[in-house]
Order: C-alpha cells, then sequence, then structure tokens
C-alpha cells in the first residue's frame, strides 16, 4: 500500500514537472470549454448536456496522449529496468501509475467546474445531473486510462501507443452511438451483434449514469473493463520477463 | 549468497546464456569478464528478476530468483548497464524515490540518503537535476540509489564503461570501500576493472562460463609455451645441456654468474605452442651439469588467460 502511494506521488509529481501537462492541461480545457460554450450558444441550453456529450470525443484524443508515455518511455530510456528490478509488486506500478494519470485528469475537469457554476448563476440549474456527469466521466477517465497504458505497455514507440488506444477507443466510442449503429445495421450485420456492440462501448454506460440514475451494473461495467486492462498490463510486463 | 546451476537463456534462437553454474560467497567481490555478447547482462538481469531464464534454476540469499523474485528484489542493490535514471529529478529526489521504493522505513529514511550520499560523495551536488550531471557523477548517483536501503548484494553492470580515467578512478575506489560491507559482483569487458577491484574473476564467452577462479588461478590455468628457469653456469653450458633434450632457450638476464633463461620446446616433431615439462627442462639441466637454483613455468597475464580462453588461442607470452 505504501509502494502504491509512492509511486501515485511520483507519477502525479511528473506531471506538473514537465510542461507537456501544462500544455496538454490548458488545450483539453480550452477545447472542452469552446466546444461547449459553442454549443450552448447555438442551442440556447441552459444545462451541461452539451458539455458531457463533447466530453468523451475530448478525452478519446487526449487521455491516450496523456499515457503513451508511461510504459513506452520507460522502456526506451531503460528506466524501465531500474523500475522493475526494484522490490514493489508489478500491479503496484500499474494502479500506480494508472491512479496518477486519472487524478492528473480529475483536477483538470475540476477545473471545469467553472461551467455549470456561471450556469448557475444565470437561472436555475439542476445539480443532480452535473454531479451524475462528472462520476461518469471520472468512471469514463478510468477506462480510456486502462486502455491507453495498456497499448503503452506493449510498444516503446509513444506514437503507436497513443495511435492504437485511440481507435480501439474511437471504435468502442462508435459502439455507443445508435446513428453508427444504424449504419452498420444498413450493411447487413444481425441485431444480436449490434446489441452487443453496444453493451461493450463505455460510453453507453456513461450516458446511463449520466441521466442520474445509478445503476450498480453501470459501475460493475467499468470496474470489469479497468480491470481486465489493467491485469492485461501486468501481464504484458510479465510475459515481457521471458522475452527479453 | 548467489547459487546458479545450470543456467540457460535463449532469446527466440540465440543462445545468451548455456548451462552456466557457479556460487558466491558472501564478502566476495566477483567480476564477470567477456567481451560484448558473452551473457554478463543476461546473467545479472535473470539474477535481478528483470528477465526470466529459459532453464536451469538460481538463488539469491536461499531464495529462488523465479519463484520469490520479490525477497530476493529486497535483499539486493542493482545499478543496470548504462545507468538509467529519472533524468528530470534531482539527486536528493532521486535517491529518496529509490530509498522509498526499495522499502526504507520513514524512520530511517534522512540518515539513510545522508549516509548513502556521503558515501557517494554526492553531498555538493543535491540540488542539481540529474539531466546537467556529469557522467562520473550520474555513476554516482546510481550507485546511491543501489546502496541506500543497505543490501546484502551490490549488482554493478559495466559500473565504469564510458567514463574518463579520473572517474574510473573515483569509482573504483567507491567500489573498492562498498566491497567492505557489501558483497559485489560486477560486470566489465576491461581486464583492469578486474585486477583493481576483484577477488575473484568468471569469464564468460559466447554465453559459457569458461573460467572460475582466483586472478592467479585463472591465469595459471592458461597454457603457455615456455618455463623460466635460473641457473649457475656459463652459457655455453646451459645451451648445450638444453639442446642435449631437445630443447632452446635464450639468456633474459644475467647476473654475475647467474642467469634467467627462458626456456622452449625445439628439434623436429615439437610443438611449439606447448610449454615443456618442468620435469624434463631439470632432468637436462642437471645431466648437462648446470645448477638449477628455480624452476617457473611462466605464466600468462591476465590480459593473455583472457585472450586464450575466449578465442581459443594459446598465449604468446
Amino acid at each position: 500500500m505504501r509502494e502504491l502511494g509512492v509511486v501515485l506521488r511520483r507519477e502525479l509529481l511528473s506531471y506538473f514537472a514537465s510542461a507537456i501537462a501544462y500544455v496538454f492541461g490548458g488545450l483539453f480545457l480550452f477545447v472542452l470549454l469552446y466546444v461547449t460554450v459553442d454549443m450552448l450558444e447555438v442551442g440556447r441550453a441552459t444545462d451541461t448536456t452539451a458539455f458531457f456529450r463533447v466530453l468523451p470525443w475530448v478525452l478519446l484524443g487526449f487521455v491516450p496522449a496523456l499515457t503513451m508515455r508511461l510504459w513506452s518511455e520507460e522502456r526506451k530510456l531503460g528506466t524501465l529496468e531500474l523500475l522493475m528490478t526494484l522490490p514493489v509488486r508489478r500491479i503496484s506500478l500499474v494502479l500506480g501509475k494508472f491512479s496518477a494519470a486519472v487524478c492528473f485528469v480529475t483536477i483538470l475537469l475540476v477545473l471545469t467546474l467553472g461551467l455549470p457554476f456561471s450556469l448557475a448563476l444565470h437561472g436555475p440549474l439542476d445539480w443532480g445531473p452535473v454531479l451524475a456527469g462528472y462520476l461518469g466521466s471520472i468512471l469514463l477517465v478510468c477506462a480510456y486510462t486502462a486502455v491507453g497504458m495498456f497499448f503503452s505497455s506493449l510498444t516503446r514507440d509513444q506514437i503507436i501507443a497513443f495511435l492504437s488506444a485511440s481507435v480501439v477507443l474511437l471504435v468502442l466510442g462508435l459502439f455507443g452511438h445508435d446513428s453508427f449503429l444504424i449504419v452498420l445495421r444498413d450493411a447487413g450485420i444481425p441485431r444480436s451483434i449490434l446489441e452487443a456492440f453496444g453493451a461493450m462501448s463505455p460510453t453507453t454506460y456513461f450516458r446511463s449514469i449520466g441521466r442520474g440514475v445509478l445503476d450498480t451494473r453501470d459501475i460493475l461495467y467499468f470496474v470489469v473493463f479497468c480491470g481486465v486492462f489493467l491485469h492485461g498490463t501486468v501481464l504484458v510486463l510479465e510475459r515481457r520477463r521471458t522475452r527479453g | 549468497m548467489i547459487e546458479v546451476e545450470s543456467l540457460s537463456k535463449s532469446y527466440g534462437s540465440h543462445r545468451a546464456l548455456d548451462a552456466i553454474s557457479f556460487s558466491v560467497e558472501r564478502g566476495e567481490v566477483v567480476g564477470f569478464l567477456g567481451p560484448n555478447g558473452a551473457g554478463k547482462s543476461t546473467t545479472m538481469r535473470i539474477l535481478t528478476g528483470f528477465l526470466s531464464a529459459t532453464s536451469g534454476t538460481a538463488r539469491v540469499l536461499g531464495h529462488d530468483v523465479e519463484r520469490d523474485s520479490l525477497a530476493v528484489r529486497q535483499r539486493i542493490g542493482y545499478l543496470p548497464e548504462s545507468t538509467p535514471l529519472y533524468s528530470e529529478l534531482r539527486v536528493d529526489e532521486m535517491v529518496r524515490l529509490a530509498a522509498e521504493l526499495r522499502g526504507v522505513p520513514s524512520s530511517e529514511l534522512e540518515q539513510r540518503m545522508f549516509d548513502a550520499l556521503s558515501d557517494c560523495s554526492l553531498l555538493d551536488v543535491l540540488g542539481k537535476t540529474i539531466r546537467q550531471l556529469s557522467k562520473g557523477y550520474r555513476q554516482r548517483v546510481g550507485l546511491a540509489q543501489a546502496l541506500v536501503h543497505r543490501p546484502d548484494l551490490l549488482i554493478l553492470d559495466e559500473p565504469t564503461s564510458g567514463l574518463d580515467p579520473n572517474q574510473i578512478g573515483e569509482v573504483r575506489d567507491l567500489i573498492q570501500r562498498l566491497s567492505e560491507r557489501h558483497t559485489v559482483v560486477l560486470s566489465t569487458h576491461t581486464l583492469q576493472e578486474v585486477v583493481a577491484s576483484c577477488s575473484r574473476v568468471l569469464i564468460l564467452d559466447r554465453g559459457r562460463l569458461v573460467a572460475d577462479g582466483s586472478l592467479d588461478e585463472v591465469t595459471r590455468s592458461v597454457p603457455t609455451k615456455a618455463v623460466n628457469v635460473r641457473v649457475s653456469g656459463d652459457f655455453e653450458a646451459v645451451k648445450a645441456a638444453l639442446s642435449a633434450a631437445s630443447l632452446s632457450g635464450e639468456e633474459s638476464s644475467r647476473d654475475g654468474a647467474q642467469a634467467w633463461w627462458r626456456v622452449v620446446r625445439s628439434g623436429p616433431g615439437a610443438d611449439p605452442k606447448s610449454a615443456p615439462e618442468s620435469a624434463r627442462v631439470a632432468r637436462a639441466l642437471v645431466k648437462g651439469g648446470v645448477d638449477l637454483l628455480e624452476l617457473q613455468p611462466e605464466s600468462a597475464s591476465l590480459e593473455e588467460a583472457f585472450r586464450h580462453l575466449t578465442q581459443g588461442e594459446v598465449v604468446d607470452a
């Protein structure tokens, strides 16, 4: 537990120690708020629906960009050898890096709270869906981070890690959109498979949570989803020892 | 401290390590010597748990490196080849991180950090980022992070490669001091390193262990071409005595009536690549009426032994 804390702290500090974090962070907030404000103006909306509709797409590019270096860089610089020969369990390394990335994005999400607060100033705001939306967002960040980190453990090339994670997340994301599934249906893919696609997509559960009704199945989905990719990362690191 | 039994490692079809066995006792300073690609780093990476062996077993402090890797990793300090460090960290941050991850209790953290940093003469660069440091300093940071938890065993992969002569001297002195408290296993492809630091040498060649012993034992095990004798007698008498027994020799130094001669095989059918038997030389000289005062089979230098063992050459001393 202590070792996990040490890894978490070191990783989280490393985000703030490098300029990349500030550039990414600024870019993330700018894109997110710009798109949302734009949508609010057009739709004359008075709630955060637009914000949570844009968020998954922004995260789709942003989280893999943040996680791509987590293992690739350690391998490329050789520090992986240092890390893996420390008396620290692999799972603590994986969970430490994972939770640090989630914490970092969560901090950025907290900064976006300015949006609902300013909406609340201009008229009545229902805080239920707002809070549910943020909970769903954090779970979505967890899922994306787990995928991004898994692909980072597979290669020493950060760009490959970024692209493969983004493509996988894009496909999974599209599975959660009816308009995309309709395209697939018209292409002749059977309904049962399309339903399975929908049930696989994090977006489906993200939206379900965002409606403000907490269903344990939604939470369980994210727990299992993250568990699969985190465990996968541990296996990849372990497997690498036999290949050399 | 270390027991290794028929350890092998293959990368695909390439056999990097071929059934090597050795053991290391507490307090020893053992040098792995071998050309590049001989299997030195592979052996160290298996001992430290970074790689797993294809077959064979290795135990460190009684713990199997594969099944009990965490227990092994708690008791060793490892400096990987080319000293990977987090270059964005300051020296004190790097050593603190290593201390925390190596399980140093918080109550002892400051003391252990101070000890490691002062042992490695790093107190004057604490606040510098590792990126700013010279290679010699980086190497010392690598050593400090490896020993901050006072491990029983230090494993150092090429601790002096890429350093200038002054830095090499500093790091060697440091290793010398460390060897008083830790068992040390280091690898190198330079012979002076072994001579300077090690009490025992293991020579690896193409994945095989070709020599294991003290420097004396290893150099003596290598066949040489000649026997050196100290004799009392005149030049012609020695010459005649030798040629009568199909030997030939040269006087290498003379001090009054006494002289040193270097004796080799000669005559038809003699194999010039092996030294004459000491007994035959002695008999020949005595029979020729020469007083034999001293006789020494020529010993190879470590460099010659190394060349012989890793290339299968006979030493031409």
